[in-house]
């Protein structure tokens, strides 16, 4: 074995490594804006694969993609989570899986406060008083389904585990590889698969066309009707024979965006 | 060259060019600088609320992002990291990852100035990827390659420059967007105390200076290869026709920007959107007409 091979498998054992670690790290982190980055590095593991497999354009369309992507993807998050930085998730770690205790690790703060850190204003509302308010189940991380996933994932992988080994005959492609590669996808999209690639790309364009339609405002759409469709109230109904006496001052700050 | 001299090669290569950009910026500067503004080396500023996982990939990702960008960057026929077949594709995709790098340590500070940091970097890494990958389109187009050295050998007969000279304003001024320098400096802007810049201390400080000169150094090198036939010249050695060429379009941009008041990130993105992208189509015809009747390279 000289030294090309060894090399080879290093790069291989990082990216697999990264592959699998930024999967778990996605689906068990307390940060959502962790989350994204894990996901990121997952396909990087993924697009290190395809440059070991001399798919180089491949990998690095992957990673063009997930960067620009990805980062995008997150601040989305971070608009509309109320908890996208984990830190008032890390100081509960009952909640949190063994495994999502380990990706969640640095999040903790030791503030004695309690405040989380800035996201904009979202995070300072955390206060423990309204805790109890909020809704467990539009938090970041926390699932009924999580179980099932888990036990979902575990089916899968071992299910390719075992095609693996009961499979051990491998076909490995032969002959040299094509160093004009890139050209010769490009060729391909552009010729034998256009209607299905330019077909895709305009179905996005319709997507987005159509996005930006709906959100502007003015000539189309009466504001009446958008403020019959908003989905938070201006003033709740009042709860009849509560038996709690009312905090002060505490309306108005326990809803999802509660930072106005 | 072997694998140790290529990458001795490179980090030469970047760190020498880093420092000459810096040197030409502190001689251009005007009053607000963006990414090379002043940093206080020495400070140590508390994060209390950072995210200790993030926070030190930052610099790690920016830095990484530079170095990989200089492989593929031709001094000399001879003279390169790595003349890969890519070699232009992955210039553009490697360079993403010091937005990558700005957004973790932007995000990882937790400080509110280095938050919007990230946020505005993020903005502007999507005003910019779609006009500037249009102006790089037109002189692959021209040379029929994704290969540097074959990008500068096409060139050998006449200068991109003259031929594409909407594509080359076009980069000036994405390049400009993508190096984050003025008018486009809003993400290291002196109204955020300099955004990422104004949290970072010690170590990481150096590696962002590296990476924010470097930055710029490689953009105008890459605008050197793209549009002014790289390292191609009479009489003198090919580096330093190479250095002459990346420095002289360096300091064409920089005192070309310096004549624009700073723009928003909202104004930014729409200048994209309806100026740029429109104009690197229009960039795209003109060159596909031009080679139709075979003007340019044979």
């Amino acid at each position: 074995m000289n030294a090309a091979n060894i090399a080879e498998i290093i790069a291989f054992a990082l990216s697999a490594f990264i592959a699998v670690a930024g999967a778990l790290g996605m689906a068990t982190t307390m940060s959502m804006f962790r989350s994204g980055i894990f996901l990121m590095a997952s396909f990087m593991g993924v697009a290190g694969l395809f440059v070991l497999l001399s798919a180089d354009l491949l990998g690095l369309l992957q990673i063009m993609m997930y960067i620009g992507g990805m980062l995008v993807m997150i601040l989305f998050m971070v608009l509309f989570m109320q908890d996208p930085g984990g830190a008032m998730m890390a100081d509960m770690p009952d909640m949190m899986t063994p495994v999502g205790k380990i990706f969640s690790l640095g999040l903790k703060q030791n503030d004695p406060t309690g405040t989380g850190p800035e996201e904009e204003g979202e995070g300072r509302d955390g206060d423990d008083d309204n805790m109890g308010d909020m809704d467990m189940s539009d938090m970041a991380m926390v699932t009924p389904a999580y179980r099932w996933a888990v036990w979902a994932a575990l089916l899968t992988a071992g299910g390719l585990v075992a095609l693996l080994l009961l499979r051990p005959a491998w076909p490995l492609a032969s002959g040299a590889l094509d160093p004009r590669s890139a050209e010769r996808i490009g060729s391909l999209l552009m010729d034998k698969y256009m209607v299905g690639f330019e077909g895709a790309g305009f179905l996005i364009l319709i997507g987005i066309v159509g996005a930006v339609f709906m959100a502007r405002t003015g000539r189309h759409g009466a504001k009446a009707d958008r403020d019959s469709r908003s989905a938070i109230e201006d003033t709740p109904p009042e709860i009849e024979a509560d038996p709690l006496t009312p905090l002060a001052g505490d309306i108005g700050q326990t809803g999802p965006g509660g930072a106005a | 060259m072997g694998v140790a001299e290529e990458i001795g090669f490179v980090l030469l290569a970047l760190l020498g060019g880093a420092l000459l950009t810096a040197g030409l910026e502190r001689l251009l500067g005007t009053a607000e600088r963006g990414p090379a503004r002043p940093l206080a080396v020495a400070r140590a500023t508390a994060l209390p609320n950072a995210d200790r996982w993030l926070l030190p990939a930052g610099p790690i990702s920016g830095l990484a992002g530079v170095l990989f960008g200089t492989v593929v960057i031709p001094f000399g026929p001879t003279l390169i990291g790595r003349d890969l077949g890519i070699g232009v594709f992955y210039f553009i995709v490697v360079i993403d990852f010091v937005v990558l790098g700005v957004a973790l340590n932007g995000w990882g500070a937790s400080t509110s100035d280095a938050v919007e940091s990230c946020y505005r970097i993020v903005a502007q890494l999507v005003s910019y990827i779609v006009p500037l990958g249009l102006a790089y389109v037109g002189a692959i187009m021209m040379a029929r390659s994704l290969v540097t050295t074959t990008i500068v050998d096409a060139q050998s007969g006449l200068w991109f420059i003259v031929l594409q000279p909407l594509g080359f304003a076009l980069y000036l001024v994405t390049g400009l967007m993508q190096s984050y320098r003025a008018p486009f400096l809003e993400a290291f802007s002196d109204r955020i105390g300099g955004g990422v810049l104004g949290v970072v201390g010690g170590g990481p400080a150096l590696v962002w200076r590296v990476t924010l000169s470097g930055l710029l150094f490689l953009v105008a090198a890459m605008g050197a290869i793209l549009f002014l036939g790289g390292w191609s010249g009479p009489f003198l050695p090919p580096p330093v026709w190479m250095a002459l060429k990346t420095y002289g379009l360096m300091a064409l941009m920089l005192s070309l920007g310096h004549l624009v008041r700073p723009l928003s990130t909202a104004e930014m993105l729409a200048l994209s959107w309806k100026i740029l992208t429109p104009a690197g189509l229009v960039n795209v015809l003109i060159v596909g007409i031009l080679i139709l009747l075979h003007i340019g390279p044979a």
